[in-house]
C-alpha cells in the first residue's frame, strides 16, 4: 500500500504550483487589459495635463495649497494630492481591484481558474497582491508624475508651511513625498474595501463605483464636523494625515492613527472576502 | 444569505463603533488649539510680508502676536469646525504701532482653517514689492493646520 502511494503522491507533490506561479499569471492577466495599461499611462499623462492647465487658471482658493499653485512647485503635488484623495484615489484602488475577481464571474471563467491544481486561498492572495501591487504602482507613478511636472513647470521655490513658514527647496521634496507616501495606507484600505465587494457581489460595476460611492460618504459625514474622534474610524480621514508633516512643530499621531485603521478596514475586509470566496459553491458560469 | 450576513455584520460594527467614539470622543476643533497655531501662523507670515515691502527689523517676537479665537459669538460654544470663527490677534504692526485685527477664520473638520486678514491693517491681496513687481500678499489670506490629538 505504501509503496503505491508514495510515488503518487511525491510527483503531485512538486507539481503543485505555488502562489507565486498564481500570482505570475494574474499579473499576466492584468498585464494583457487595456484598461490597466491604460491607467498606467493615465497615471503619467494626466497629471501633466493637469499641471499645464492649472498653470494657466486662477488659483483655486477653494482646496488646500490651491493658492500657492502658482509661487512654488512643490506646492503644486500638494494641491493635486488634496484634490485627489477626495475621489480620485479611491476611485482608482478601486479600479483594478473592483473587478479583479468579479470579472471572472462576467466572464464565466471561475471554473476554468479552479480546475487548475491551485486551492482557492491561493487564487485569492494571488488575485489580492496583484491588485495591491498594482494599485501601490499606479500611486507611486501618479506621485512622480505629478512632482516632476510640478518641478519642471511652475519651479522649485521654497513652500509655504501649514505654520506661515516658509520650508527651503531642499526640505520640501523630502516632505512632498513623505506627504503622497501617507496616502498608501488609506489607498491599500480601499483596495481591500473593493475587494469584498467584488468577491460579494461579484458585479465588476458595484466592485468599482460602490467604493467610490462609500468614500464620498465617509467625506461627507467627516466634513459635517459632528463626529469628532469618530472620523479617525473612517477611511476617507488618513488621506488628510499629511498635513501634520508641513507645519512648525510637524505631528504625526494622525499618519498613525491613520495607518492603524486603514489596517483595521484591511483586515476586515479581506477576511470575510477570503472567507466568501473558499466557501462559495462554484458550479455554475 | 452569506452575503447579506456578511454584510449586514460588518455595516452593524462599523456604525457601532463609530457612534461608540462619537459619544465620548473629545473635539478636534477648539479654541485653544486654533489659536497656537493661528498666532505663530500670522507672525511668521507678517515677517514674510515686511521681507516684500523691504522693511527689515520686523521679527516674529517684535510682533508679539496674541490671539484671542472665538466662535459665532457669545452663545456659540468655542468648539467644531465652522465657517464663522473670529481671531481677535493683537499685534505690534510694521511701524511699531500696536494694532487689533479681526481675521475672520473658517476651520474645517480636518484640522485645517483659512484665514482672512482685515485689509485696512494688512494691505490687499497684492503688494508691490520692493523691486516693483506685484506678488501676493501672504498674510491677506492664509491656509493652516494645527494638531486635532494635542
Amino acid at each position: 500500500m505504501t509503496t503505491t502511494a508514495v510515488p503518487a503522491v511525491a510527483p503531485a507533490a512538486r507539481r503543485r504550483p505555488g502562489t507565486a506561479t498564481v500570482l505570475r499569471w494574474e499579473v499576466a492577466k492584468l498585464a494583457a487589459q487595456v484598461r490597466s495599461r491604460a491607467l498606467l499611462i493615465g497615471a503619467i499623462v494626466v497629471p501633466v495635463a493637469v499641471v499645464l492647465i492649472f498653470n494657466t487658471q486662477l488659483p483655486p482658493k477653494d482646496t488646500i495649497y490651491g493658492r500657492h499653485i502658482h509661487t512654488s512647485g512643490y506646492a503644486v503635488p500638494l494641491f493635486v494630492l488634496a484634490f485627489a484623495h477626495q475621489w480620485v484615489l479611491p476611485l482608482l484602488a478601486a479600479l483594478v481591484a473592483g473587478d479583479i475577481f468579479a470579472n471572472e464571474d462576467q466572464h464565466g471563467t471561475w471554473k476554468t481558474v479552479l480546475t487548475r491544481s491551485v486551492s482557492r486561498t491561493q487564487v485569492f492572495w494571488a488575485k489580492t497582491l496583484t491588485a495591491v501591487g498594482f494599485n501601490l504602482l499606479v500611486l507611486a507613478l501618479l506621485a512622480a508624475s505629478t512632482i516632476t511636472t510640478s518641478l519642471l513647470v511652475v519651479g522649485t521655490q521654497p513652500l509655504p508651511g501649514l505654520s506661515g513658514q516658509l520650508i527651503p527647496a531642499g526640505h520640501a521634496l523630502p516632505l512632498v513625498i513623505a506627504s503622497w507616501a501617507t496616502a498608501v495606507a488609506p489607498m491599500l484600505g480601499f483596495t481591500a474595501l473593493a475587494i469584498l465587494l467584488s468577491v460579494t457581489t461579484r458585479n465588476p460595476t458595484i466592485g468599482v463605483a460602490a467604493p467610490v460611492v462609500a468614500g464620498m460618504i465617509m467625506q461627507l459625514v467627516s466634513s459635517l464636523g459632528g463626529l469628532d474622534q469618530g472620523r479617525r474610524l473612517l477611511l476617507t480621514t488618513p488621506f488628510e494625515a499629511w498635513h501634520g508633516l508641513l507645519t512648525a512643530h510637524p505631528f504625526h499621531a494622525p499618519i498613525v492613527t491613520g495607518a492603524v485603521v486603514s489596517a483595521g478596514w484591511l483586515a476586515v475586509c479581506l477576511a470575510p472576502a477570503h472567507r466568501y470566496l473558499r466557501r462559495r459553491d462554484i458550479t455554475g458560469g | 444569505m452569506t452575503r447579506t450576513r456578511t454584510i449586514a455584520l460588518a455595516s452593524g460594527l462599523a456604525v457601532a463603533a463609530v457612534g461608540a467614539l462619537a459619544g465620548c470622543g473629545q473635539p478636534d476643533v477648539t479654541k485653544s488649539r486654533l489659536e497656537r497655531a493661528i498666532g505663530p501662523a500670522f507672525a511668521n507670515l507678517y515677517v514674510q510680508r515686511a521681507d516684500l515691502l523691504g522693511e527689515h527689523g520686523v521679527t516674529v517676537t517684535r510682533i508679539g502676536a496674541a490671539p484671542a479665537c472665538d466662535r459665532g459669538g457669545p452663545k456659540v460654544p468655542d468648539v467644531g469646525p465652522g465657517p464663522d470663527w473670529i481671531c481677535m490677534i493683537h499685534f505690534i504692526d510694521d511701524h511699531g504701532q500696536p494694532q487689533d485685527g479681526k481675521f475672520e477664520v473658517q476651520v474645517k473638520a480636518d484640522a485645517t482653517y483659512v484665514a482672512g486678514g482685515p485689509s485696512k491693517l494688512i494691505g490687499q491681496a497684492t503688494l508691490t514689492d520692493s523691486h516693483g513687481h506685484d506678488v501676493p500678499n501672504p498674510v491677506f489670506e492664509f491656509d493652516g493646520a494645527f494638531d486635532p490629538d494635542n
